[in-house]
């Protein structure tokens, strides 16, 4: 017999003995339908006489998936108190219990070892250790951390066998602690691929040059340490990703570095400790994190690079507009750009440095997203626009204001720059952008004009969000000007977020 | 054209067994999250039914569930986490079966989901109570106990979790 449920799902069974012989399909009508879904399945459930289903839930799948539903609901209630067979779950296979404490905080997965004997060693075989706070935290004595994680790591050590892949390592108030270096000698001849190091607070942690010799290394992650440039340093030839957020390191050295990773993809750099250039040479660069000052950034060779994130810390060193061309200059993949505007404020100075576009398009770029951005600041303004103006293939934009902007405009934008907006975009049209989100709209000359523009350029556009920064009649009067605008594409729907203000102000 | 020739191609139906016996159709493209059965149709085994000797009705029925939501181009990002939260919203019996099955069928996001799933019940909770919940019969002495968990004692320190939820 065959029951079919669905256009394309149908379940056979090799019994013979059910009662039903309609097609579920021909049942469409109310009542009837359920009668005869709840008799047919009734006898399903009994033929299969399967009873560990549990009744618990409910599963009616929209795509019709009804018999799953009414199959669930004919099984004994009372499945949870059932009790397991002895060992199922020391009994599955090696790799489903690794996966199973591999999703354990270390702690937990160790306390297995007083399960059985089945389970004394289960943990030491793990490839991947997470040492961090929880590991002492809950604990009442008084013993200082660093004599505990010391302890810790003697045990770990001595019980742990095989590889080890994968470790983390992230702890507060560590002085310097000569047991780490001997953890970083053991993991640097025990195949470790992936090295997270992370101290927050307290003082930064030397690595010693036995981190050199981890040769198989794929993800870097270090917080809060130094690097010294060691003798020799052939490179890691397996590196794909590295990271490293507040690192003392010698510029030149980290150059030499990232030129020795030839497969590094991802990359990010934050507050690193820097007074010179750093080179960027890697040929498979897809993704770079930069918080710091362009000013002293090459991207020498990065001709795959196509994800780019940048926020600038460059408060008092000044950088000019070269930096702000070069850099774009150098990334010719460009496709995904989060750039925030904290960074412009000290970057470009001086009245007519910043372009009207950059001397070579962002051809590929097709989401931009700039954040922090001022639109009544004269240089945010002007370079928000050249970014714009530079994308002639964007699919997506996004604008997000300042979270702090009282009255304390830098420079003003002036009304003859605004004026010059539309002419600056005549001969451009956005051929591909569907999507723009524009947060903290205040209705300034500047940010109508740009709204303005997007919506006449943009003719397959699908969607404009609008939050605005005003509220109340102000709020409305944004909204009454940005509807008179005209709009290339048919479709486009904008929406006007009206109370989106006090939301905005304190996400 | 090109629309009707590619849906005759996604209505391509391959028909999975069950251990006791029960055969459910399923599309191809749905099946195929499963790495096992994609190997099957590449190396072209699927044309006659698929015996899945380790996988019971029961079970194969949940996994079922589980690909076609997971291949449904209607459901968003939100519905899907939805969808998995209840998934799992099951008796720790029926998770280890359907593990072992994700094992078997090798559906690595289904594995990760069940395996998330038990080690929830295993996390912060006492010994004695994972033993409980699992079915575990301690066979170490009194002595044996005491020197394991001296060997890691801050493993076993803290305030742990008694109940059997």
């Amino acid at each position: 017999m065959n029951i079919s449920i669905k256009e394309n799902s149908s379940i056979r069974t090799n019994k013979n003995n059910v009662g039903c012989k309609r097609k579920w399909g021909e049942n469409q009508k109310g009542k009837e339908k359920k009668d005869v879904t709840t008799s047919s399945t009734s006898k399903i459930a009994k033929i299969l006489n399967y009873p560990e289903m549990n009744s618990d839930r409910e599963i009616v799948d929209k795509t019709g998936y009804i018999l799953l539903a009414v199959f669930t609901n004919m099984m004994p209630p009372n499945s949870k108190k059932q009790s397991l067979p002895p060992n199922v779950l020391g009994n599955l296979p090696e790799n489903v219990i690794d996966d199973i404490l591999l999703r354990l905080p270390l702690r937990d997965a160790v306390r297995t070892c007083i399960l059985s004997k089945n389970w004394r060693y289960k943990w030491c075989k793990l490839p991947q250790l997470k040492l961090d706070q929880t590991l002492w935290e809950t604990t009442n004595d008084l013993i200082p951390p660093t004599v505990k994680i010391t302890d810790i790591i003697y045990q770990l050590l001595t019980l742990h066998v095989g590889h080890i892949s994968k470790f983390i390592l992230s702890i507060f108030d560590l002085i310097n602690c000569p047991k780490i270096d001997n953890l970083i000698y053991f993991l640097s001849r025990n195949g470790i691929q992936h090295l997270v190091l992370q101290f927050p607070i307290g003082n930064p942690y030397k690595l010693p040059s036995s981190f050199f010799t981890c040769l198989q290394l794929r993800h870097v992650t270090l917080h809060r340490c130094i690097l010294r440039t060691p003798p020799v340093f052939k490179g890691f030839h397996r590196l794909l990703s590295l990271e490293l957020s507040q690192v003392t390191i010698c510029t030149e050295f980290l150059g030499r570095f990232i030129s020795r990773c030839p497969l590094l993809e991802h990359l990010l750099l934050e507050y690193v400790d820097n007074a010179n250039n750093i080179e960027v040479n890697a040929p498979k660069l897809r993704s770079f994190v930069f918080t710091g000052n362009l000013h002293f950034l090459h991207l020498k060779c990065v001709p795959l690079l196509a994800k780019v994130s940048h926020e600038s810390t460059a408060s008092l060193l000044k950088a000019g507009k070269n930096d702000f061309v070069n850099f774009f200059n150098s990334i010719p993949a460009l496709e995904h750009l989060h750039w925030n505007y904290n960074s412009f404020r000290f970057m470009v100075t001086g009245p007519g440095e910043v372009p009207t576009r950059l001397p070579s398009a962002l051809n590929c770029l097709k989401h931009l997203y700039l954040s922090e951005i001022c639109l009544e600041e004269r240089v945010e303004l002007l370079c928000a626009l050249c970014l714009i103006r530079s994308s002639p293939n964007l699919e997506e934009l996004e604008i997000k204001g300042p979270f702090d902007l009282i009255g304390k405009l830098l420079a003003p934008v002036l009304w003859s720059a605004v004026d010059e907006i539309p002419a600056s975009f005549s001969d451009v049209t956005y051929t591909h952008l569907r999507a723009v989100k524009i947060k903290g709209v205040a209705g300034a000359w500047g940010e109508m004009q740009l709204i303005k523009v997007l919506l006449a350029k943009s003719p397959v556009l699908v969607r404009m969000v609008i939050e605005p920064d005003v509220v109340g009649d102000q709020s409305l009067k944004v909204l009454a000007k940005i509807t008179k605008f005209q709009r290339a594409s048919p479709k486009a729907e904008v929406v006007y977020n009206v109370d989106a203000y006090p939301g905005y102000n304190l996400a | 054209m090109a629309e009707a020739a590619s849906s005759t191609i996604e209505k391509n139906n391959l028909t999975l067994k069950s251990s006791y016996g029960d055969e459910f159709v399923l599309e191809e493209s749905i099946a195929i999250q499963s790495v096992t059965i994609k190997n099957m149709v590449e190396d072209g085994c699927s044309s006659s039914v698929i015996p899945l000797s380790k996988v019971d009705t029961g079970t194969l029925i949940k996994v079922i569930e589980y690909m076609k939501m997971h291949s449904s181009t209607s459901s968003n990002e939100e519905e899907i986490q939805n969808f998995d939260k209840e998934f799992v919203r099951i008796s720790i019996k029926t998770i280890l079966n359907i593990l072992e099955a994700a094992n078997f069928l090798d559906i690595r996001s289904l594995l990760d989901l069940c395996a998330e799933a038990v080690a929830n019940r295993i996390k912060n909770k006492t010994p004695e109570v994972v033993r409980k919940i699992f079915n575990i019969t301690s066979d170490f002495t009194p002595e044996e106990e005491a020197e394991i968990r001296n060997e890691t004692p801050w493993a076993f320190e803290g305030d742990l979790d008694h109940s059997l939820d």
